[in-house]
């Protein structure tokens, strides 16, 4: 089977996390896959070509022309697209920042700069693993569903029922404008369990319920906009849709 | 040494023989009015940064160049670098240019956080890159911090001191061993080196310094733990000793990690400019307003720095150049062993003497090993003075507000302002966060990233291989432009950060 790892817009934290949180495994990927394509890890073969490979995971946002070409390319030689981190299944950061400039002000010269958009908005996306970063655990997980010809899943349950298996105090009684009950689990809690609120950067969760969220936020004496605000950071295109339906 | 079977006899030739070319035997005297002339020409380009008007016309400028000049060289897409950049080396008339490109997506991050509430900083300048994260996170952090007026306890400095540390290591390993090193040795990847034992230790490196970030900061990239005013909680503060314990075993490692890439060859590339680098107590990393050091022994502070700082619009590239003192600067690993290496650890010192340290990028690689062996000793060193003061979760330092176990309540911000600016040794050289807080909102923010300084001196170091190995033929040098590139392991996720599109706020 052939495999290939590509970056588009992003910090390439997920390719990172990915390098280093798999460890020695890493080298066994290439006992799984014929890879010829992995940023960061080995030059490309065939220069900027894009191979033709049964799993394309791809990280980052579609930001620039190169992008979109990329993605393109990319979905027409690949049977399986992953898209690998909230970049590339949400928009992340960028979505709301590259609609808050005018990008039309000044110009480049051999490229051009559109607005931050998921994989989704250009391809069909086979499989969405978000999380800023990935996980390298998750990664593993989607990998051995596909190697087993099982679909891949995403999980099923918000960052409240993570948070409450670690023991953690919940924020939202604190005071805090946490989105653990609305965002989609995953990453083991990571940001509650040191006292940060959720920002939900995988995401909202399957079932979210805005309204019913709203509504423990303010027996709680959260302000709604500050809770709002935290949702449109990272999660752009996902929770503008969410948005949209609660107000139906 | 191993792998030496080079394509590539630029490396055995320049060991034999310093000045390395052998036609164009003026090349020296002559190389340094055309690099003065390279750097004129930018100037056109600055104004057109503080008029916007301008820019039309720059962009007229630009296709005119266009027609005249040809492209001698083209790296395409450079690989294994972070981010999409590429090297361009044109030829217009008897000049050799070279322009650095950046195309990278901009994501607008610094934008999005105008009008954001203080607090939000940390979290949203760590997307910046992926891999100096707690770098831009806890500059961000301490900006911030420092505009508001707030002094965070001496335990937090020291424990954000390590962090530094942790991420600095990190992002060296990851730099050396699977950017630099493979390429220099014509391998096309990390995976192929014969050394299998050493591509372990620095895997093995790699993953600890991983695990240690990831105990303490909560999460192995992009930590959610610094925030400012201190720090979320503490985290597993047991599995964080266990952690610094385990690095110290891995002394052995670096130091064969470390010798194998002090031992490679080569190319020399010498060529004088200005260097900056931190001046702390210590060998600098991350300390507290400190002031920075030049190479003509010259000591400026950081306000001073920022201000002598300018953003150069290209129109090629989707990140700004910076220049200092309106020319070129190099930052990063080899400014800071030239600048700071008499306050190295013992053991780190005693490799920085076994190299002839001299201004060629491609000593970089060199110094950021030196550096791996520094920032090991440094973190086993805080480990011991941080075991002293163990922690206890409730005693930990946090803004709170009395309440036990109640955390900085970010709404505590709302009506202050104030300007802030930090300043800190991440690991490819000098990064500066500077922002204005007006009302506990964020104003303006703004990112000098080491690449975005060091832009200008790739361009220069390129223009400078170019006129002294063209012989070499364009195949074989292109290769060598882009190792060159590489050794300055710019990451242009970061520098992006300084999109095209931002405005010096008023």
């Amino acid at each position: 089977m052939k495999a290939a790892f590509y970056s588009l817009t992003s910090c390439e934290g997920c390719l990172t996390t990915l390098i280093t949180n798999l460890g020695p495994n890493l080298q066994a990927l290439w006992k799984i896959f014929d890879i010829d394509y992995f940023k960061l890890v080995r030059e490309p073969v065939g220069g900027e070509k894009v191979p033709r490979v049964d799993i394309a995971f791809v990280e980052g946002a579609v930001v620039t022309s190169l992008d979109r070409k990329r993605i393109s390319q990319i979905r027409a030689n690949s049977s399986f697209v992953v898209a690998l981190g909230t970049c590339a299944s949400c928009g992340n950061v960028a979505y709301s920042a590259s609609r808050g400039v005018d990008l039309k002000r000044r110009r480049l010269r051999d490229i051009e700069i559109f607005e931050a958009e998921p994989l989704s908005s250009h391809v069909n996306v086979d499989f969405e693993l978000s999380g800023c970063p990935v996980s390298a655990e998750e990664f593993t997980e989607a990998l051995l569903r596909l190697l087993n010809g099982i679909e891949p899943k995403q999980p099923d349950f918000s960052v409240c029922y993570e948070c409450k298996m670690r023991g953690n105090r919940c924020l939202l009684e604190t005071g805090k404008a946490c989105l653990g009950p609305i965002a989609m689990g995953g990453c083991g809690a990571a940001c509650p369990s040191v006292g940060a609120p959720c920002y939900s950067c995988r995401g909202p969760a399957v079932e979210a319920d805005l309204p019913a969220y709203l509504k423990t936020i303010r027996r709680h004496g959260i302000p709604e906009e500050k809770a709002l605000g935290a949702m449109r950071a990272f999660t752009g295109k996902k929770i503008a849709e969410l948005l949209k339906d609660g107000r139906k | 040494m191993g792998g030496s079977e080079s394509v590539r006899d630029i490396y055995n030739r320049n060991g034999a023989d310093g000045s390395g070319s052998d036609s164009e035997s003026d090349s020296k005297s002559d190389s340094n009015r055309n690099v003065l002339n390279a750097s004129g020409s930018g100037k056109v380009c600055s104004n057109a940064d503080a008029k916007t008007k301008t820019n039309a016309k720059v962009r007229e400028r630009g296709g005119e160049k266009e027609k005249e000049s040809e492209v001698i060289l083209d790296t395409n897409e450079l690989r294994l670098i972070e981010g999409h950049g590429r090297l361009k080396v044109r030829l217009s008339g008897n000049r050799i240019e070279a322009e650095f490109h950046n195309l990278e997506g901009p994501r607008f991050l610094t934008a999005y956080l105008r009008g954001k509430p203080a607090e939000m900083a940390p979290l949203v300048a760590s997307r910046i890159c992926g891999l100096c994260y707690t770098a831009h996170s806890i500059n961000a952090a301490e900006a911030v911090e420092e505009a508001l007026g707030i002094t965070p306890g001496e335990e937090v400095v020291e424990l954000r001191r390590l962090l530094y540390l942790a991420n600095n290591l990190r992002s060296h390993m990851m730099h050396l061993l699977f950017l630099a090193v493979p390429p220099i040795k014509n391998l096309i990847s990390v995976l192929r080196l014969r050394e299998k034992d050493l591509v372990e230790a620095g895997t093995r490196l790699l993953s600890t310094s991983t695990q240690l970030i990831e105990h303490w900061g909560g999460r192995s990239v992009h930590v959610p733990n610094v925030v400012v005013g201190g720090f979320g909680a503490l985290v597993r503060g047991k599995e964080l000793m266990e952690s610094i314990q385990k690095i110290e075993s891995l002394r052995a490692d670096a130091r064969k990690f470390v010798e194998h890439v002090l031992e490679m060859e080569l190319p020399e590339l010498e060529r004088f400019r200005t260097m900056i680098s931190l001046k702390a107590d210590g060998y600098p990393t991350y300390a507290r307003s400190a002031p920075l050091i030049i190479n003509d022994g010259s000591t400026i502070t950081d306000e001073e720095y920022v201000n002598d700082l300018e953003e150069v619009v290209r129109e090629y590239s989707t990140s700004k150049h910076v220049y200092f003192r309106g020319s070129e600067a190099t930052v990063g690993a080899l400014s800071r062993i030239m600048l700071n290496r008499r306050r190295l650890n013992s053991e780190a010192r005693e490799y920085a003497e076994r190299i002839e340290w001299r201004i060629n990028p491609f000593l970089m690689v060199k110094a950021q090993a030196v550096e791996v062996m520094h920032y090991l000793e440094e973190i086993v060193e805080a480990g011991e003075r941080l075991s002293d003061a163990t922690i206890s979760p409730n005693g930990y330092p946090c803004m709170g507000n009395g309440k036990k176990g109640r955390q900085a309540e970010p709404s505590c911000f709302t009506g202050r302002s104030g300007k802030g600016i930090a300043i800190a040794e991440a690991p490819r050289g000098t990064l500066c966060h500077a922002c204005e807080i007006e009302g506990g909102l964020i104003k303006d923010y703004r990112v000098y990233t080491p690449t975005a300084v060091n832009s200008k001196s790739i361009e220069m170091d390129s223009v400078e291989m170019v006129k002294r190995f063209r012989p070499l033929g364009g195949e074989k040098l292109k290769y060598v432009l882009e190792d060159l590139v590489r050794c300055y392991d710019p990451c242009l996720s970061c520098a992006v950060s300084l999109d095209f599109l931002s405005d010096r706020g008023s």
